[in-house]
């Protein structure tokens, strides 16, 4: 029978799941749990943090069947990911998307748990959410989710688009055990920060706090509408924030000039950005806003 | 690119096209399972743990019953063949190659014994069972979902043809069956040992 639009659309997932099963390896870098990873320049390897239980001696197999060892290079447990250094170049690497995933869009969930080959299931994006706190003690800005099949060992590997290019970073180490991925965009930046540092750095203020509203007179002396803002409930003794002049009673309302309304917005703000740096901490102090610089810590 | 409703449409001349070579095959005690029209003589091919210790009733699209006849069953494939006393039926063709990782499947059954069901899924991967002999036989996982009553039926490509025969005793908790071409061999030996058979009185004579 002549082609029609299912025979098309059969090749083209096909044809995808060969591009990016090529760009997708098994990662041997636990005890006898392989899993998947990406290669992400031509001797590096993008994978998932928890699957990785040694530094050295690891043996990543490519598409074409060839062993390489490979080393640890940089790993964020806060985000699930880690960066192997392989001892020799190889080819195939993967192509991250130019457009990010879109609710609904069909995905494939590659994996290369072990060396008989690539091995892949379908479904669509079903969720495209964030930030969340990821259990990891790390915040994710963004995650997607799908309704697909992740078998074992598919941590690390790509979640790939109808086109063959990588849409994000599978794991099951994020979320008590279920598949999420981490957005190309946002894995590749925290891969580029893991090959140049080999760690993540996560800021440190030394405060307790909790969400409160902002009364209008306050918003009025804010000059914007802020809901919310974080009111200081305890300050840690010489902590970055006791130095700076943080006191209990304040209300965070801003950090680097971006207001912060809730926790989790706070704990994005506190980056590897300011780590280390005098950062602008805007508050409100007896209902006028004053503007306090705290040199920041890490965690 | 606007579709235009022609998924539906070929999706649906699909399902048309495959659909009357799926039957039911019961058992004359237990449960049932699927099967699927080899040939247009009344060749019918099924899983080998679908047949009971009698031979089973085969049941066509039109209701039509048949007693069947046992030609071969063998445990290690987990394929049996049968025949039934039918012609102009509508076979399934083998696929010609081998699936490829991320193509379209669909599989075609009575799960559950609810009849005529399509589930739809790619292939995940292409691997190897091992049978109670210790032999490795190429099987085709999809995450198509299975489930008891599949046994037996066809999981076919876009195109309609068979890339396995639904087997989910041998996967466990995964979609698994039994690559075409262990059918197609299957098959083959079973016809040839036949007509060497019944040519054998006269060549002794």
């Amino acid at each position: 029978m002549s082609n029609n639009v299912l025979v098309e659309l059969s090749d083209a997932l096909a044809d995808a799941a060969e591009k990016a099963g090529k760009a997708t390896v098994l990662v041997n870098a636990r005890r006898r749990m392989p899993a998947s990873g990406i290669i992400y320049a031509s001797d590096l390897i993008l994978t998932a943090d928890h699957v990785v239980e040694r530094e050295d001696g690891i043996k990543v197999t490519l598409a074409d069947g060839a062993e390489v060892s490979a080393r640890l290079a940089g790993r964020d447990a806060g985000s699930d990911l880690a960066v192997l250094k392989l001892e020799r170049p190889v080819e195939n690497i993967a192509e991250a998307t130019k457009s990010p995933a879109r609710l609904g869009q069909l995905a494939l969930v590659l994996g290369r748990p072990s060396a008989n080959g690539i091995e892949a299931s379908l479904g669509t994006v079903s969720a495209i959410g964030g930030p969340i706190r990821t259990g990891r003690g790390g915040m994710l800005e963004k995650y997607i989710r799908t309704d697909s099949i992740s078998y074992p060992g598919f941590s690390g590997g790509p979640l790939v688009a109808a086109d063959g290019t990588v849409l994000g970073v599978n794991t099951s180490g994020l979320a008590n055990g279920a598949a999420v991925t981490i957005p190309a965009d946002i894995a590749w930046k925290i891969a580029d920060t893991l090959v140049k540092h080999g760690r993540i750095q996560h800021g440190y203020l030394g405060i307790r706090s909790q969400t409160v509203e902002i009364p209008a007179t306050s918003q009025k002396a804010l000059t914007r509408d802020q809901g919310t803002g974080l009111l200081i409930v305890g300050v840690e003794n010489d902590s970055p924030a006791s130095k700076g002049g943080l006191i209990v009673g304040d209300i965070l309302v801003a950090v680097a000039g971006v207001p912060v309304l809730h926790h989790d917005e706070l704990f994005t703000r506190l980056d590897g950005n300011v780590v280390g740096k005098s950062t602008p901490i805007d508050v409100l102090r007896g209902g006028q806003p004053q503007t306090i610089n705290v040199v920041v810590g890490e965690r | 690119m606007n579709f235009n409703g022609t998924f539906t449409q070929v999706i649906d001349e699909l399902v048309q096209r495959v659909m009357p070579a799926l039957v039911i095959v019961r058992g004359h005690r237990f449960g049932a399972g699927s099967g699927i029209v080899w040939d247009a003589n009344g060749l019918i091919l099924t899983n080998n743990h679908v047949v009971g210790r009698r031979t089973p009733i085969v049941i066509l699209q039109d209701d039509r019953e048949y007693e069947s006849k046992l030609l071969a069953r063998d445990p290690d494939v987990d394929l049996a063949l049968l025949s039934i006393d039918a012609s102009g039926l509508t076979p399934l063709q083998p696929a010609p190659v081998s699936p490829r990782v991320g193509e379209m499947v669909f599989a075609f059954g009575h799960p559950w014994g609810q009849r005529n069901t399509v589930t739809r899924g790619i292939v995940s991967a292409l691997v190897s069972a091992q049978n109670r002999r210790g032999e490795t036989l190429p099987v085709v996982r999809s995450d198509a979902p299975l489930a008891p009553g599949n046994s037996g039926g066809p999981l076919v490509n876009a195109k309609g043809e068979v890339d396995g025969i639904n087997a989910m005793i041998i996967g466990g908790d995964q979609s698994v069956s039994i690559a075409a071409s262990v059918a197609t061999e299957f098959v083959t030996k079973v016809l040839a040992k036949r007509k060497a058979e019944e040519r054998t009185p006269a060549d002794v004579i």
